[in-house]
């Protein structure tokens, strides 16, 4: 294919006025001011994007410069995710230090309270201190093993991260604020990270509804595994809802109130719904809870050829909103099962867990899987099948296959 | 005979050829145009074939395993804040269809 050399003049002003189709997407590509948008983003050393140029390569999966998973063995070595290994999502461009502007000078409002009140940072930091372990995994962690090809990046086992924020919980906050006013029904996050880029907010704002409930545990985190919170994982300040898949862990977060109706933008309404192939719609459920998870980090096809002799078969675990109680692996495809134990210690019930299965293998090929329970639920064989690829917690996909020699 | 025969059939293999190159090269350019100025993909996304820097989605040159199909689906039905531009009759099928060719023989050149 000849390659096109004419390079067309990006005319603002024709891209303003536009045309009919254009306004169509008024609002949207129509003003983003693209000095601005190009701000954090030529490409940095590594082959990573500058944004991240901190972060370990050799431990990443590089989809797209906005979607960079982690590879399977370089998860659960030890606990807690180092943020050097930490997968990347972004829905909006990472905000930059000069968007950001003075840390301990960020705004967050409360709403839906008894005395609303807007916080800066310095502010919540005097207000309160916590550290809790979570976890924080992508809706579509998984979306790679679905056989019709969701739109969106193929994320295997590493849109997920175990990770200590340290912030004020949430509950101190409203506390702070006189406690929920009446008839909240939800808690509702907000992020700043729209703004720079100039889009209609209905359609690129992150706000994110979550049943009220989850304030009790959820905290407001300025930082993480032990660094102030940084950008690229939605810095100074985020919204933590444990348990709670990743996109309701607001970055950037400028807002929470407590309301009576679910946010009523595209991320709430019309994103992140959980739909049967073909469907789609806002009375699906929402990518709310996380189902209980686990997955082997070694030996896998990565780490190459195993010695004949003595395994040891490591993964992590996850129960969701609940703590996970047992870990099965099969060295036979899922015909037998072994208990494997847990090792390391236990964070809370909102952490993964590590385990590990001593077991004897002679030279040949084996299909390892995992299988978690939380005491109420179980990992199903097979995924459940979605549209956008979102929730896969069946343990056949997320199986490995080694050989060994 | 025969000569005459191979002569004439690689004359017309040589016009089809040329017209069909003709035509991408047609179709790259009326794509070019879209992705800058109809559609704004410049404005949501780095393209170097295509000098556009936006900032809002993915650099589509880091795009791993970007094709035809993929393009074409996405830019039909959309996804996050990126307008379904099929489904909302942003574009007509015809758009899409140069567009998406377009893209996916752009992408990382
Ligand atoms: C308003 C901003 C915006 C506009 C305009 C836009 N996109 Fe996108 N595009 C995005 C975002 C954001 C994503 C990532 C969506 C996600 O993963 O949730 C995306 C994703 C994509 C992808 C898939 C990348 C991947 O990781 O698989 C392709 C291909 C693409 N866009 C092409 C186009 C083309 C072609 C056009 C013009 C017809 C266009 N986009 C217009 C914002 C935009």
């Amino acid at each position: 294919m000849s390659k096109n050399k004419t390079k067309l003049n990006l005319n603002r002003r024709n891209f303003l006025t536009g045309t009919a189709t254009l306004a169509g997407i008024a609002a949207t590509a129509s003003v983003v001011p693209i000095s601005i948008a190009n701000a954090n983003h030529s490409e940095g050393k590594k082959g990573l994007p500058n944004f991240i140029n901190w972060k370990n390569r050799d431990a990443l999966i590089v989809h797209s410069d906005k979607g960079i998973e982690t590879h399977r063995s370089a998860i659960g070595e030890s606990l807690i995710t180092p943020n050097s290994n930490i997968y990347i999502r972004n829905n909006m461009p990472t905000m930059t230090d000069k968007q950001i502007g003075d840390r301990k000078k960020w705004k967050v409002s409360i709403e839906g309270v008894k005395n609303p009140k807007t916080f800066t940072l310095a502010e919540l930091q005097k207000l309160g201190h916590a550290t809790m372990a979570t976890i924080l995994q992508c809706s579509g962690n998984g979306r790679g093993f679905f056989k019709h090809k969701p739109r969106g990046s193929q994320w295997k086992t590493g849109a997920a991260a175990c990770v200590f924020w340290t912030g004020v919980p949430m509950k101190t906050v409203v506390d702070a604020c006189g406690g929920i006013s009446g008839d909240a029904v939800f808690m509702t996050s907000a992020g700043v990270d729209h703004e720079p880029t100039g889009l209609d907010p209905k359609k690129a704002m992150i706000e994110r509804s979550v049943p009220k409930k989850v304030y009790k545990d959820a905290m407001l985190a300025w930082e993480m595994n032990g660094v102030p919170l940084p950008n690229a994982h939605g810095g100074p300040l985020r919204m933590v809802t444990p348990g709670y898949f990743g996109i309701n862990n607001v970055k950037h977060l400028g807002k929470v109130a407590f309301t009576s109706s679910e946010s009523s933008v595209k991320y709430m309404k019309k994103s992140y719904r959980i739909s049967p192939i073909g469907k789609k719609g806002s009375q699906y459920p929402s990518c709310w809870e996380m189902p209980v998870k686990s997955w082997i980090t070694r030996p896998t096809d990565e780490t190459g050829k195993v010695k004949a002799g003595k395994v040891q078969i490591v993964g992590v675990a996850m129960g969701g909103t609940k703590k996970v109680r047992s870990v099965k692996v099969s060295v036979d495809g899922g015909s037998s099962w072994k208990r494997a134990k847990f090792i390391g210690p236990d964070l809370g019930k909102y952490a993964w867990r590590q385990f590990v299965l001593e077991t004897t293998l002679s030279a040949g090929t084996y299909n390892i899987a995992s299988l978690a329970s939380n005491g109420s639920d179980r990992q199903p064989e097979l995924r459940m099948e979605n549209r956008r690829g979102y929730a896969h917690n069946g343990w056949k996909d997320h199986s490995v296959n080694i050989t060994v020699v | 005979m025969r000569i005459l025969r191979f002569l004439l059939i690689s004359f017309l293999c040589i016009i089809f050829k040329a017209q069909t190159l003709f035509a991408d090269e047609a179709k790259m350019s009326k794509g070019l145009e879209i992705f800058n100025e109809t559609a704004g993909c410049a404005a949501c996304h780095v393209l170097k074939a295509a000098g556009s820097e936006g900032n809002i989605g993915p650099n589509l040159d880091t795009v791993e395993g970007l094709n035809y199909d993929t393009v074409m689906d996405i830019v039909t039905h959309g996804l996050g804040v990126m307008p379904a531009f099929g489904e909302d009759e942003i574009l007509t099928k015809e758009e899409i269809d140069i567009v998406s060719f377009y893209v996916s023989n752009s992408v990382s050149k």
